[in-house]
């Protein structure tokens, strides 16, 4: 019983969500062939009424709204997510053609800025009061305060322009041909240390933060001083129990923050040209590229309450304290 | 623990480096074919679409990639229309009849030969598939299209157009029937069948996501000889560091980038060349919403703004005050005699005392006179994209010394556009191109249609049909003035352009006559990579020096000698007669040198 009310419950706010997702973009002035008069430093087509009507009517845009809505739900239904206005092709392809990159980018950062903000937190916490803390804490925190794309800047400046030890631009060499494909996996991560390197700084404050404050109030539990007692060497307590112990709240916050990652790494792909989904979706906005728009939210929500689902799961696992009810 | 981070910091480290040894190492040597790359833009600004005819992006960079692959019946290069698939053509004397000769030895990509059946096709085509063609394509003025044979067409048209040749002739890219009469949705269509053009270059690659396209040269070109291999147009986060360090090799900047010039300027491994922008900034009025409707208010607010001071603080006089009838000043529609609202607050002043606009509670601004449609001080919104926020920011300041208080509201173009269509606003800040080209000039504050002149709309519509150049300058000129002196919209400035590049991967890059097709201003026209037969001494030119340098090939003369001493024996005599005449007959004279 209680199985099929979460499921119900799930449903239905995966419902709402989606028809926000419909009518959200549609509130917006403008349409989607909007950006065919924007001023940009070109030429744009002069469209004539005639034919504007003519697009619209073959992009179904004439249609009511209600019938709009109808195909949209249904063709989710079936997976068909529609054609993209702006790019003339199937929204799918669109955005599984950028997810890649932005994944590769977020779980490379997030691989790396994780362990090493556990490490460092928890070395803060194991210090704290003494110098090795007080250096941690503002050293950590004043890079990380630094807005991402002025990092990323920083970055290109120095090291992709002045030393010239990374590209600066792009996720690989365009048309680059290589002798084995080792070449072509190098060739990207060559591409991929300057934004990751952004993205990694940018977020360990976080993560720093979070677990520092976690293990301190660990340390000052009971079962620490009980440990001690028991005569346990300081390695053992710290990762056997404490460590552990203080993962706790690093694990959701982490599945949490996954969810949102996708978007945030728009400044970091704007620096680095990196074509990632955030970049996509403030096009999409831009030309009110209602297929495509509907298209992102979705991943986006999925995302998301898929992240939620597996932070549940993980948590349950590691604290037995939590009962599965 | 701190072990472990320093181990894990050296392993990332080494990882980098590695990387990027390994990466340069694997990368296989360049072949010795030739390649040039362009900037094609910033990040998701460098995509313009798949580069087939109905698929491109409708700007002017999206249809100068396509027009890569596809050609159309004439052309445009730096002096203005040429020759293209049509070797030749005549018009009836009643402008309706157009008569085109096609060139024998052009051909498709996959081989097959063009014909007039292709040019019938293609236009039938078009009509067919209205929405289809984003780009202006005018097809509804032809009535009808007749193959004489394989190389002769004739179009029809129901009534005379004046600019057939640019905006119709030399703007439709030509179809491939045997390929296209299958396709039912022209918008959908894109497998490698669909870039098959004839055009000096055929497409390698396309991606979107990174904006990058690659094409390579189509050697068997029956209009010149490709002086390239490979062509690449890629998107880079920054133009002037991208072209520095070499990732690029030609860059276009324009406007305020002219700081970005400057460095460029000192630097003799890069040549710059300028070329006119035919693009236009402008503030367009509301001219149905009170009191942006009274033609004085208007001119009013034009002599209350600082164009000077525009130009010199945003451009930093990368560009100049432009012409208030529109019409770019390096087209050959300039119409010099518009009248110009100098920078005048006395004489603002004096207009707006005189409508009754007067400041009646001593804040500073003007209150809108008793009985009129609105009340109190005189307010207005300035909507901008943040693009031109700091012009909107000079016009705030400009208006508020003569009494008018403006509320600068920056917002993204597709709302903008909204309340353009829907007359919702007072003022917006706005610019386009193409105007080089009277054609721009029907709705003069497009996208808004605010303005109502029928005698504006006659006059356009009898330039449209105006066979007679002199004529039909004379009806642009009259649009322009009324332009200026209507003020629908009030031109703020032009910026200009410049393209910078390595002249020793090429260097015939040049700025076509009113614009590349219907007025695009980019250098990115197909000529650039091609050596015309005709140009043969290959320097992008054809002229009398292409015929001397004919003329040397026949003697065999190096480029320095006098050849009036063609047996260069230095004397200049009889001798030199018999042995240009022993030459042309194939019989090796002898030197006496």
């Amino acid at each position: 019983m209680h199985q099929i009310n979460k499921l119900v419950y799930y449903f239905a706010i995966l419902l709402i969500i989606l028809s926000i997702n419909f009518f959200l973009p549609r509130v917006m002035p403008g349409d989607p062939l909007s950006y065919l008069s924007d001023p940009g430093a070109d030429m744009p087509a002069r469209m004539t009424e005639e034919k504007r009507e003519l697009l619209l009517e073959y992009y179904g845009l004439d249609k009511p709204i209600s019938e709009q809505y109808i195909s949209y739900m249904v063709g989710i239904i079936h997976g068909d997510l529609g054609w993209s206005i702006y790019y003339g092709a199937p929204v799918l392809e669109v955005i599984l053609g950028r997810l890649k990159w932005t994944l590769l980018l977020v779980g490379t950062s997030t691989a790396i800025h994780v362990p090493l903000g556990i490490l460092l937190g928890a070395t803060s916490a194991w210090a704290r009061g003494k110098k090795k803390d007080t250096g941690l804490l503002i050293s950590i925190l004043s890079i990380s305060s630094f807005p991402s794309f002025f990092l990323g800047i920083l970055l290109v400046i120095f090291f992709g322009i002045k030393l010239d030890l990374f590209p600066i631009n792009g996720a690989q060499t365009a048309f680059a041909t290589y002798s084995s494909p080792f070449g072509k996996i190098f060739d990207i991560l060559h591409h991929l240390v300057l934004p990751a390197t952004t993205l990694v700084i940018s977020h360990i404050g976080g993560t720093y933060l979070l677990m520092r404050n976690s293990m301190l109030g660990v340390l000052g539990e009971d079962y620490i001083m009980t440990a001690r007692a028991k005569g346990l060497s300081e390695q053992y307590i710290l990762h056997r129990h404490a460590l552990m112990n203080a993962l706790l709240p690093i694990v959701t916050m982490t599945a949490m923050t996954v969810g949102f990652l996708i978007m945030g790494t728009i400044f970091v792909e704007t620096v680095f040209a990196y074509p990632g989904i955030g970049n996509l979706l403030y096009n999409a906005v831009l030309y009110r590229d209602y297929p495509l728009l509907q298209g992102i939210f979705l991943f986006i929500t999925i995302a998301i309450v898929g992240a939620n689902f597996i932070a549940d799961t993980i948590y349950v696992r590691l604290d037995p304290r939590v009962k599965n009810e | 623990m701190k072990k472990t981070v320093l181990i894990l910091a050296v392993l990332l480290c080494s990882v980098a480096f590695s990387a990027s040894v390994l990466a340069e190492n694997d990368r296989v040597a360049a072949t010795s074919d030739k390649t040039v790359r362009m900037a094609g833009g910033t990040p998701g600004g460098s995509d313009w679409g798949y580069p087939s005819p109905f698929t491109f992006y409708p700007r002017g960079p999206g249809y100068a990639r396509m027009s890569l692959l596809f050609d159309t019946l004439t052309w445009k290069d730096a002096n203005g229309v040429i020759p293209a698939l049509a070797d030749g053509w005549k018009v009836s004397d009643d402008g309706k009849d157009w008569t085109f000769y096609l060139d024998r030895n052009a051909r498709w990509h996959d081989g097959t030969s063009f014909t007039a059946d292709d040019v019938k096709f293609t236009f039938e085509y078009m009509k067919d598939h209205k929405g289809g063609f984003k780009w202006f394509d005018a097809t509804s003025y032809i009535d009808s299209v007749d193959v004489v044979d394989a190389h002769t067409v004739v179009i029809h048209l129901s009534d005379p157009v004046a600019s057939f040749l640019v905006d119709i002739a030399g703007n439709v890219p030509m179809l491939p029937e045997h390929i296209w009469k299958d396709v039912s949705d022209p918008l959908t269509f894109k497998d490698d069948d669909a870039v098959i053009g004839t055009g000096p270059m055929k497409l390698v690659d396309y991606d979107s996501a990174t904006g990058v396209y690659q094409y390579e040269a189509n050697h068997d070109y029956y209009d010149g000889k490709l002086l390239v291999d490979k062509f690449i147009s890629r998107e880079v986060s920054d133009t002037a560091s991208a072209l520095q360090t070499g990732d690029v090799d030609e860059v276009s900047f324009w406007g305020s980038e002219i700081t970005a010039v400057q460095t460029f300027e000192s630097d003799p491994d890069f040549e710059i060349k300028a070329g006119p922008s035919f693009w236009v900034l402008q503030t367009i009025f509301n001219c149905e919403k009170y009191p942006n409707n009274d033609r004085e208010f208007r001119q009013a607010i034009a002599y209350g703004i600082d164009r000077d001071k525009i130009v010199s603080q945003v451009l930093h006089d990368g560009g100049e005050p432009a012409n208030t009838g529109i019409m770019h000043p390096d087209s050959i529609w300039y119409n010099p005699d518009c009248t110009a609202y100098e920078y005048d607050t006395d004489t603002a002043d004096e207009i707006l005392d005189s409508l009754g606009f007067v400041d009646t509670d001593g804040n500073g601004i003007r209150n809108y006179p008793d009985g009129a449609e609105r009340s109190g001080d005189i307010t207005f919104d300035l909507y901008t994209t943040g693009k031109y926020n700091r012009e909107a920011e000079l016009i705030q300041a400009d208006l508020a010394t003569i009494g008018i208080k403006i509320n600068v509201k920056t917002s993204d173009w597709g709302t903008i556009d909204g309340y353009l269509r829907s007359a919702n606003f007072d003022m917006v800040i706005s610019g386009h191109g193409g105007i080089a080209n009277p054609q721009i000039m029907r709705i003069p504050d497009w996208p808004a249609s605010t303005y109502q002149n029928s005698e504006y709309d006659s006059t356009y519509a009898a330039q449209e049909v105006e066979m007679d150049l002199d004529t039909r300058k004379e009806l642009v000129n009259q649009l322009q003035e009324m332009v200026a002196d209507d003020l629908p919209v009030y031109t703020l400035y032009h910026p200009y352009m410049w393209c910078v590049y390595d002249p020793e991967v090429l260097d015939t890059w040049f700025y076509t006559r009113d614009g590349v097709s219907i007025g695009i201003p980019l250098e990115l026209n197909k000529l650039v990579f091609l050596a015309r037969y005709g140009d043969a001494n290959e320097n992008g030119k054809i002229n009398m020096q292409d015929v001397t340098k004919i003329e040397r090939m026949i003697l065999e003369l190096d480029d320095e000698t006098d050849m009036a001493d063609a047996n260069q024996n230095g004397k200049i005599n009889m001798q030199d007669v018999t042995h240009v005449e022993l030459t042309i007959l194939g019989r090796a004279p002898i030197r006496t040198r």
